[in-house]
């Protein structure tokens, strides 16, 4: 591309050089140029960090110069990264060139397409990225979901058949006392190429029904080496199997994705033999012989319980009709006590009834007496003043006839003729003298 | 419809049977009825764990599926 504006225009007098031309086609050109630079990678030290809505801004600096970048960003956010000062990055980009305006300032940038923490590698960055993905579709659940045996029958490995990863296992599961089957699954584990052949022996052992867990396994080495358990096609292969998978890939500085996925990570393959079978077999043995005595112990000791019980039921009642007599022995003696102490107090205090009742009539009857002999006073004056006795004491005689009916008058007296005059000391026959004449 | 029985699940109700026979809160009956249940389920537990005592087997993926799928090659 040439540069005909700038080319095209005759020197000016002064100085000699081209022009004049207008800014902003100089400035379009001038984009345009640093457009045609290389795309290159830089490495250096971020330094002022600053988001926009639409760009991320920040300078590369190192000891000898520093450049202006600018990421989009969307692109910036995808990585998910947290970029910082002082930070050490690789980024991936070319030149830029933002011409300005009459209202707006021109800038320069290298525009930053790729951006990675340096030193850490394209592999750690990838594989961070798609840890990110594979964690946000959910893909490091299903597995650790599924239940896992505690004494499985049948476990496939798939590991290298020459590694020592081989030798592991095999001692992980003797300390555990397992002599199980084991279906080997032998695939290459060294790099990338190897996953398509780990997935396809993951997919056939879980497609045999007695196989109860696989253990994934490697001796370890650099990231480059693991790479093979981090493909993704591997990973998700993993998380939708039907069994659940134990891994041993690696370590703990280098973990790979196939370790986030499986239902367990362990740290080396003679732990993922021990984890797929969580059982001791000799201790699970002799728990089970002490689970068996208890068991024993139990049964006989609440047969012969209830046996006493029942022999101790089978004599109660004797016992307990004898203890009723004598209970009853004993309320009838209580009962005969009570009723003689009551029937002593009944005397006493009828007794004491009996003292003031004839204290109370002895009163009564000596103040009656004087009443009624005060009365027989009264009574025999009144009748001795009206006694005949008396009245033929002073000289009066009662007259009557023969057969001694009293009579009342002189001519009773007559017409009786033989009369009896009874004075107060006896009677005289007396007899009616004729009268004489007047 | 009941859970498949597992070697965890057997142990796990041996346990619980033995935790509730020593509370001493069963009677008679109950306590028969689960020591006869805790004795079938011990014995399953071993029938378990004899499975796996027997001597490992050791057998490869590709010699099993090509047993799978020419059986009368793999009997021969």
């Amino acid at each position: 591309m040439g540069h005909p504006v700038i080319a095209n225009r005759d020197p000016v007098a002064a100085g000699g050089l081209p022009g004049p031309f207008p800014v902003g086609s100089y400035a379009a050109q001038l984009k345009r140029r640093l457009q045609e630079f290389a795309r290159v990678q830089l490495e250096g030290e971020v330094w002022g960090v600053r988001l926009s809505r639409a760009r991320v801004y920040f300078e590369l600096r190192d000891a000898h110069g520093a450049l202006p970048c600018s990421m989009w960003r969307d692109e910036f956010d995808r990585l998910g990264l947290a970029l910082a000062d002082g930070m050490q990055v690789i980024v991936g980009g070319g030149c830029d060139y933002y011409p300005g305006s009459a209202a707006s300032s021109p800038s320069f940038s290298f525009a930053v397409s790729e951006l990675r923490i340096a030193g850490e590698g394209d592999l750690l960055v990838a594989l961070e990225r798609l840890r990110r993905r594979l964690g946000a579709e959910g893909l490091f659940e299903p597995q650790k979901a599924l239940p896992r045996a505690q004494l499985p029958r049948t476990i496939g490995v798939v590991t290298g058949e020459r590694g020592k990863a081989r030798d592991d296992i095999l001692a992980g599961l003797e300390r555990r006392g397992w002599g199980g089957r084991l279906i080997w699954a032998f695939a290459p584990v060294q790099d990338r190429h190897a996953a398509p052949r780990i997935a396809a022996a993951l997919r056939e052992l879980a497609a045999t029904p007695e196989v109860e867990v696989v253990i994934v396994a490697r001796g370890g080495g650099s990231l480059a080496d693991l790479y093979a358990f981090c493909d993704e096609a591997l990973c998700r292969t993993v998380a939708l199997l039907r069994v659940p998978v134990i891994s041993s890939v690696g370590h703990h500085t280098d973990r790979t994705l196939i370790d986030d996925v499986a239902a367990v990570c362990c740290s080396t393959p003679t732990h993922a033999a021990e984890a797929a079978v969580p059982v001791d077999c000799a201790a699970a043995r002799r728990a089970l012989a002490m689970s068996a005595a208890r068991l024993r112990d139990h049964g006989r000791r609440a047969i012969l319980h209830r046996a006493r019980t029942l022999a101790q039921l089978s004599r109660a009642p004797g016992r307990q009709v004898a203890r009723h007599r004598e209970r009853l022995h004993q309320l009838l003696r209580e009962l005969r006590a009570a009723a003689r102490r009551r029937g002593d107090e009944g005397t006493a205090r009828t007794a004491g009834h009996l003292r003031a009742l004839e204290r109370s009539a002895t009163r009564g009857v000596e103040a009656d007496r004087a009443r009624r002999a005060r009365e027989l006073d009264r009574l025999a004056l009144a009748l001795g003043a009206h006694d005949p006795q008396r009245t033929m004491a002073r000289g009066y005689a009662l007259v009557a006839d023969r057969a001694g009916t009293p009579l009342g008058s002189a001519a009773a007296a007559r017409a009786a003729g033989d009369l009896r005059l009874r004075f107060h000391d006896g009677e005289v026959p007396a007899t009616v003298a004729p009268e004489e004449p007047a | 419809m009941s859970e498949p029985r597992t070697y965890e699940s057997a142990v796990g109700r041996v346990e619980e049977i033995i935790r509730r026979l020593d509370s001493g809160d069963a009677g008679l009956r109950e306590t028969l009825d689960l020591v006869r249940e805790g004795r079938e389920l011990v014995e399953y537990c071993a029938s378990e764990l004899d499975a796996v005592s027997q001597g490992l087997e050791e057998l490869r993926l590709d010699e099993l599926v090509a047993r799978l799928e020419h059986p009368a090659e793999g009997r021969g």
